[in-house]
Parts: C-alpha cells; structure tokens; sequence
C-alpha cells in the first residue's frame, strides 16, 4: 500500500494563554512550530498501515520552511520521501489549498490511501480532507480512529455520534484521522530523527490556485471571567463546593 | 442570491436544522430546504421550496451513500451557500461536496452575513483563542455552530419527493456499535469532565460516583481520551464535542485551549486542578486548587451529609 500523508506543522496549541496575540493580525511571539495533534494522529496511522501492508508512505506539507519540523518528525519515523508544497504561511483557502495538494498528489504519483488529521490546530478549517476527497472523486472516511489491512481492503473504525462504525472499504480512499489509543503517536528514536535532520526535503512548486475565501478579520476571543478561589484546606475546600453543588441543585431542580 | 439548507428528515424540527432555517430566512434571497429522507412524505416542516431526496436506505446511510444522494439532491447547479448544522451528516458529505462542485467550505460558523456579492462568515480559530471573519467570493458549503442562531418557527408544508435510484456504498460488512455509558453530552444539564490530571483509568472512572451524585454525564479532555480512560464520544473540545450546560466541572483538566473552547459556553464552570497556575482557572467561575483525591472523600461526605 501507497500512502500519503498531509501533515501540518502549526503554533504549539499547548502555549500559554496571550503567548500568541490577535491585534488583526497574528502575532507569534516565541511560540515553537510543532507537528499539528491531530496530524500526529495521521502519521501514527501512516506509519501503521505501511508497517501492515509492507508498503510505504510519503509525507507531504503545505507552506514556508517552518513546515520541516512536521516532515523531519516523518522522516524519523520512516517517511519513504519527504515534500513540502512552496507556500506563503497564513491563512489559506482549503479550496485553493486542496487543489495544490491535488496537484502535488498527482506529481508524487498518485496513492491507495490519502491521510489527512481531522483538523489544522492554528485556522480550525477542519474541511481540507473533505475537499480533498471531492476534488478527487474518492471515497472519503471522515474522523478515522483505527486502521487495519483486511484483505484487499481497509477495515476502518470511525466516530460517530454517540458511538463509532466499523465497516470494511476497498479501493482508493482519502481519511481523515481523529485522536484516540489506536492514533496516539509515536516517539521517534533518538537516531532516527538525527538521521532524518541529513535527509532531503523535496520542494514542490505547483500553480497556484485562485483563493474564493480569504482572511477578513481576526481578533482575541474573550474567554476568561472573573472567578473566584475556594480557601482553607481539603476539607474547608470541600465544605464550600459542597455549599455551591446544592445551591445550583436546587435552583436548577436537580441533574440531567 | 440561491441559499439552501441539506439535512436529513430525521433530524427536521431538532434545534440545529431550525436555526440553519431561521439563519436562510433571515438572509432573505432564492431559498430551498434540501431533505434527505427514508421514505416520501406529504407534509415537511422545513423553509423556502422544500426538495426531499427519497432512499430506504437514508435513515442509516454510510459516508458513501450520503454523499451520492446529496449530489443527486443538489443537481447540476449548487445553490451559493449551502448550509448544514455542524455534525455528522456535515462530517460525511459537507467538505465533500464543497470540493465537488468547486465550492470552499468553513465550519463552526457562529455569524453569516451578506455584504453584496460577498459572504461573510464568522469561526473561531487557534483552538478559541481567536475569532477571524472570512470572505467567501465564490460558493461556500457553511457548517453551523449548534445554539449561534435564532430558531425558525415552520410550519409544515407540501414538500417535492425525488426517488434517487441505486446508491453506492463504499463501507461494506457495517457494524455501529453505540456508547451505552448513557453519557449524553449534547443535552446534558451537568457535565463532570476528567483529565490527565487524574492519573489513571481507574482515576478517570472514579468520576463516576460524584457525577451520579450531581446526576451529570461524564465528559473528558483530549488527553483522558488519547490514555484510552474515555471514548471519544466523551470528549468535550473543540474537536469533540461542543457543550453548553448549565454547570460544567473539570476535574484535573488543565485547560488546552481547544478544550476550553468546547466549553466555554456553559453557564457555571467549577475547575478543581492541583496547579494554581493551570488555565482552566482562567475560564472558571469557581476555582479549587487541590488534589481531587485529598478533595473527594470530603467532598463525598459532606454532599452525603
């Protein structure tokens, strides 16, 4: 099996609050760039269905050289080839952005799998793979949580409301993977990833594609409020929440 | 200009559906409701021309199955914005559809506005930190967040069956099994949420007494998901599920911004963290610093008591 993978290195999502700011415009600070959650996911899966298959995968990212970090961290963790789509960091249309992963897909030589993490941690798009797939006019598994070669095809879990859905798909197929036990990625050996910062990353220079959304407005959202500390020790602590619990008990009339 | 809202029939009249009608009716233009439906109907409650796409097999379809009957719903000509409530029949067919009419897509919107020939739609970003505004100049599939939109009050009305033929599935040997931890986040009144701060599945799960004591459901963080402590279907976040209870507890959840956006919403927020310093504080109206351990067998007396 032929995989290929889109991953995206984005502002680490575990910086502290105001690290990054929004005065109509992003401001990053001393944020470190790190491989996106939920693209850890997709490689992990990558690396899965490859080992599985006795195949190989491909990374593949979109943007300026702060993209590496994502590609360096396949490549330790056994990316055949690593490619990085030439393009300005910032917002991007996921149309536009699709459309270039679609050319880029067709020069890399096409694959049996297209893996994409269910959503980017910087602009939240969430809809590439999506698009993607359309694009292509290829089944697509959204929120993918588990993988397994199963004959000709793949057995696929995925998340649905309340649940998930296991079903088995044959030919061609774009995912996207969410997080979960089967997902949780890999660390990659210490002299893997030193073998991978001396491996080319290849450049990719498709043409551009006309943007139809474009980034308007940006600003801070507002989600702090003005809270208050219960005191004392444990059992003070306790009392007081116990106190607040049955005051919202009974004014709400109980639970759920 | 043409605006039309997809959904399936089961879900006509669910709080999502209507405030995707009521926001089409507000923007005023050409409007239609698009009808996945299992069986013809009569009568639809839905707004503008009401189209409905007939399939037995559309009470329970696959990806795959979704997404043909919704093009052949759609036809030749896509309406200029498309509108879908955020969840699973977006997740299946939304992007997709996007890409197949060469249409762009955005989700989680929470305001849309006309400005001429332009869409403007509002999201967050960087997992809530951010709101950005986006100008859509061509067609545009919009995912809708649950609760940011005035409900319509529709009457039901004589709705157009279109029999869709055979549709392929991609999925074959299908199996769904459902969470039977009865942990209905989307409705729940209460939510006890857990994380890594809890150490453990076994932790994790000692949730469980308290939120029966508050008759809660029992939420997670990523990472509570991530150690296999809780199915995914527990997870509150903005990659999991978005909640909006009236009393929201997080227990040993430090406070990923991604997190806090799926719970911001809620209407009183108790953190109970060990560090003093950990965000969820920032977000909280009621702060604990303490080791849940130390605070629970007080706790658990005290609300016994």
């Amino acid at each position: 099996m032929r995989i290929l993978c889109f991953l995206k290195a984005i502002l680490d999502p575990e910086a502290p609050p105001g690290a990054i700011r929004f005065p109509g415009k992003v401001e990053i600070g001393d944020v470190a760039t790190v491989l996106g959650p939920f693209e850890g996911n997709a490689l992990e899966l990558s690396v899965q269905l490859a080992e599985a298959s006795g195949g190989s995968f491909v990374a593949v990212a979109m943007g300026d050289g702060s993209q590496d970090v994502a590609l360096r961290k396949a490549l330790a963790l056994g990316a055949e080839r690593a490619a990085r789509i030439d393009a300005e960091p910032g917002f991007q249309d996921p149309l536009a952005a699709a459309r270039r992963l679609q050319a880029a897909a067709q020069e890399l030589g096409g694959a049996d799998a297209y893996v994409f993490g269910r959503q980017a941690g910087d602009w939240d798009m969430g809809v590439t793979a999506g698009i993607f797939a359309g694009l292509m006019d290829l089944p697509f598994v959204p929120l993918a949580q588990h993988a397994e070669i199963a004959g000709q095809g793949l057995r696929l879990r995925r998340e649905i409301a309340g649940g998930y859905e296991e079903s088995l798909v044959r030919g061609p197929l774009v995912m996207s993977v969410t997080n979960g036990p089967s997902t949780l990625m890999r660390l990659p050996k210490v002299k893997d990833v030193m073998l991978a910062n001396r491996r080319p990353i290849d450049v990719l220079r498709p043409a551009d594609a006309p943007a139809s959304v474009t980034l308007h407005e940006i600003a801070a959202a507002q989600v702090t409020r003005e809270g208050r500390m219960l005191t004392g020790d444990a059992a003070a602590q306790a009392a007081q929440l116990a106190s607040e619990l049955r005051r919202f008990l009974v004014s709400a009339g109980g639970g759920n | 200009m043409r605006i039309a809202v997809l959904t399936r029939l089961q879900d006509l009249g669910e709080g999502p559906v209507l405030e995707a009608m009521g926001l089409m009716q507000s923007l005023g233009g050409e409007q239609e409701s698009l009808v996945l439906a299992p069986s013809a109907q009569d009568l639809v409650a839905a707004a503008g021309e009401v189209r409905l796409g007939v399939h037995p097999g559309l009470d329970d379809p696959d990806p795959e199955a979704a997404y043909a009957a919704a093009l052949r719903l759609i036809g030749a000509e896509p309406p200029r914005l498309l509108l879908l409530p955020e969840g699973p029949l977006f997740e299946m067919v939304g992007a997709r559809i996007a890409g197949h009419f060469g249409m762009s897509a955005v989700r989680d919107v929470d305001e849309v506005q006309l400005a001429g020939d332009d869409v403007v739609l509002r999201k967050g970003a960087y997992g809530g930190k951010a709101n950005v505004r986006l100008k859509a100049r061509g067609g545009v599939v919009a995912a809708l967040r649950a609760g940011a939109f005035p409900a319509a009050e529709i009457a039901p009305k004589p709705a157009t069956a279109h029999e869709l033929g055979t549709l392929p599935e991609a999925g074959q040997e299908r199996r769904a099994v459902r969470d039977t931890s009865g942990d209905d986040l989307g409705r729940a009144k209460v939510i006890v949420s857990g994380g890594r701060g809890l150490g453990s599945r076994e932790g994790y799960l000692g949730l469980r007494p308290f939120a029966d004591m508050l008759g809660a459901s029992l939420g997670a963080s990523r990472a509570a998901v991530d150690e296999g402590w809780a199915s995914p279907s527990q997870q509150v976040g903005i990659t999991g599920r978005k909640v909006a209870p009236e009393l929201y507890l997080a227990i040993g959840i430090s406070g990923a911004s991604q997190h806090l956006s799926g719970m911001s919403q809620s209407r009183i927020v108790i953190a109970v963290n060990r560090d003093e310093h950990a965000p969820i504080f920032e977000a909280a109206d009621i702060g604990v610093v303490a080791d849940w351990y130390q605070l629970w067998p007080h706790l658990r007396k005290a609300l016994e008591g």
